[in-house]
């Protein structure tokens, strides 16, 4: 590869210029480079830091004890459920709405306002509200999660209905497709990568949603997991809840990818 | 299109603007005050906290907490990212690291957070910044993937200077994408700092949301919270516009 001749041939040290034979093996670079970050973070926290401090010794050291721990499970089933459930509540309503903003004017320019403002809205500062409606319980977590995913998919759906291509629905119009046919044939589909869109920015909204509801309401799952071990300086338990989270975080974002490989080729956005 | 058509695209809007300010209004009527309170009383309410000057002195706090993460993030994050897009095997090792620490939701280290460092400014920074600053490196690092490579070859065959590469090839490059970053972190930091204030030292418009609902207050929560739609809104149309400026440089090859 000629640009990575042209960066060998001038001066460098010892230590760049090893790092750039290994980019040959892309994989062992970033293994290299993991380590090398595990290792900052063990020395940091063993120099400077009280020893309860989360590092990553010990959360080898609890881990499979922790995901083999009933409690724990159970918390994290408890999390991933309630995100799940809010998200289907979510796409169903939100999906709903944005058709019907993205095709009919009247409901466009009736709800524009209140959906994009409440989309710029960081849905924790409702969090107490919801508390007063639904009390401390897991339907005001199921509530928060509802709120912070809705607004992204009916604003994405709502995008994606109104870019359908005119030529298609012209199209349908001289074929004399009726309205539902034209919605599910033609504008469900064309806007199915903005939803997608949308789902993934929901998700990541959702969980951070549903974290702050536990936070704040204190019901079993994963944020109030982390929570309680951090107040009983147990860093190492309470950060194995927090790759937990990244798994789940990580995981929807490849399977979004996937979906999108798999079912939606024509749709390459970037 | 005449004034007649220019007006009657306006009426759905108002007619939606004074239904929504109607139903606010009427719903009080139909709960108890501890559920919603009418448009009138939050808007009182409002203007007796501007009046006090308590909203100020919030709002400035909140501001100060707000502005400061963000700015540590936009510094620290745009020359990180800009550097990654030069030097291609650290970003080849570091990348996938910050793509995780992208999806990581920040507000789970909020409580690690609070019990290293305690109650303070700094705590509360490290918040809003942690939560601003992974979308810019992300986003940097994406639009530098997206160099290609014939360019750099070509500056380098017309003999370029570090300086000129930077100037003419990488930041022209790497901004517009910078400042996608810069638009997801002004509208994540917004999250970060009503976390903070909520999780950690309890000051600002956090800390007015939590006495509207911790002393029933609800005219004054939903003033707290009206705030805080205004302001997203605000920042999120001013990221929007920062965008937008800068996406003319994209090249138009992807």
């Amino acid at each position: 590869m000629s640009t990575g001749q042209a960066i060998l041939e001038r001066p460098a040290a010892g230590l760049v210029r090893g790092a750039k034979t290994l980019l040959a093996s892309p994989l062992l670079l970033k293994t290299a480079a993991g380590i090398v970050l595990l290792g900052a973070w063990e020395a940091v926290v063993r120099a400077f830091a009280p020893a309860y401090v989360a590092k990553p010794i010990g959360i080898a050291r609890v881990f499979l004890e922790v995901v083999s721990d009933g409690p724990f499970l159970a918390a994290a089933g408890a999390t991933l459920w309630a995100v799940v459930k809010g998200l289907l509540i979510a796409i169903t309503l939100g999906l709903a709405v944005g058709l019907a903003m993205g095709r009919l004017t009247v409901v466009e320019r009736g709800l524009r306002y209140y959906v994009n403002s409440l989309f710029a809205t960081p849905m924790i500062a409702i969090l107490p509200l919801v508390t007063l409606w639904f009390g401390y319980n897991a339907d005001a977590r199921l509530a928060v999660i509802v709120f912070a995913a809705f607004f992204s998919i009916a604003v994405n759906t709502c995008d994606g209905a109104r870019s359908v291509p005119l030529d298609y629905l012209e199209v349908a119009r001289s074929f004399r497709a009726r309205p539902l046919s034209t919605l599910l044939d033609i504008v469900l589909p064309s806007s199915l990568p903005y939803l997608i869109a949308g789902m993934r920015l929901a998700a990541g909204r959702a969980l951070v949603g549903a974290v702050v509801a536990e936070f704040f309401i204190s019901i079993p799952g994963l944020g109030y997991y982390i929570l309680f071990n951090s107040r009983t300086f147990k860093h190492n338990e309470a950060f194995v809840a927090v790759i937990a989270l990244v798994i789940v975080g990580v995981s929807f974002e490849a399977m979004l990818n996937w979906i999108t490989r798999r079912y939606l080729p024509w749709a390459r956005r970037d | 299109m005449g004034p007649g058509a220019r007006w009657s695209r306006h009426v759905p809007v108002v007619v939606s603007l004074l239904a929504g300010a109607a139903a606010w209004e009427i719903a009080a009527h139909f709960t108890t005050r501890a559920f919603w309170a009418p448009l009138s009383e939050t808007l009182e309410s409002l203007a007796e906290s501007a009046r006090s000057g308590v909203l100020t002195r919030q709002a400035a706090s909140s501001f100060q907490l707000y502005l400061s993460g963000l700015a540590l993030a936009i510094f620290a994050g745009a020359p990180f990212g800009l550097l990654l897009a030069r030097v291609r095997w650290l970003r080849v090792a570091l990348e996938n690291y910050i793509m995780m620490l992208y999806a990581t939701p920040m507000v789970a280290l909020i409580p690690f957070i609070l019990s290293m460092m305690g109650f303070g400014f700094a705590p509360k920074v490290l918040v809003v910044f942690l939560f601003a600053v992974f979308p810019i490196l992300y986003n940097t690092v994406e639009g530098a993937r997206s160099i290609r490579p014939e360019l750099i070859e070509v500056a380098h065959a017309f003999r370029s200077s570090e300086w000129q590469l930077w100037r003419d090839v990488m930041i022209p490059y790497t901004l517009p994408f910078a400042m996608t970053g810069i638009r997801q972190a002004i509208a994540r930091g917004l999250v970060g700092m009503v976390a903070a204030e909520f999780f950690l030292s309890p000051s600002g418009l956090g800390q007015m949301i939590m006495m509207g609902s911790q002393n029933f207050d609800t005219a004054g929560l939903l003033a707290a919270i009206l705030v805080i739609v205004l302001l997203g809104v605000g920042f999120m149309d001013f990221g929007r516009y920062l965008e937008g400026r800068f996406a003319s440089w994209r090249g138009n090859d992807r």
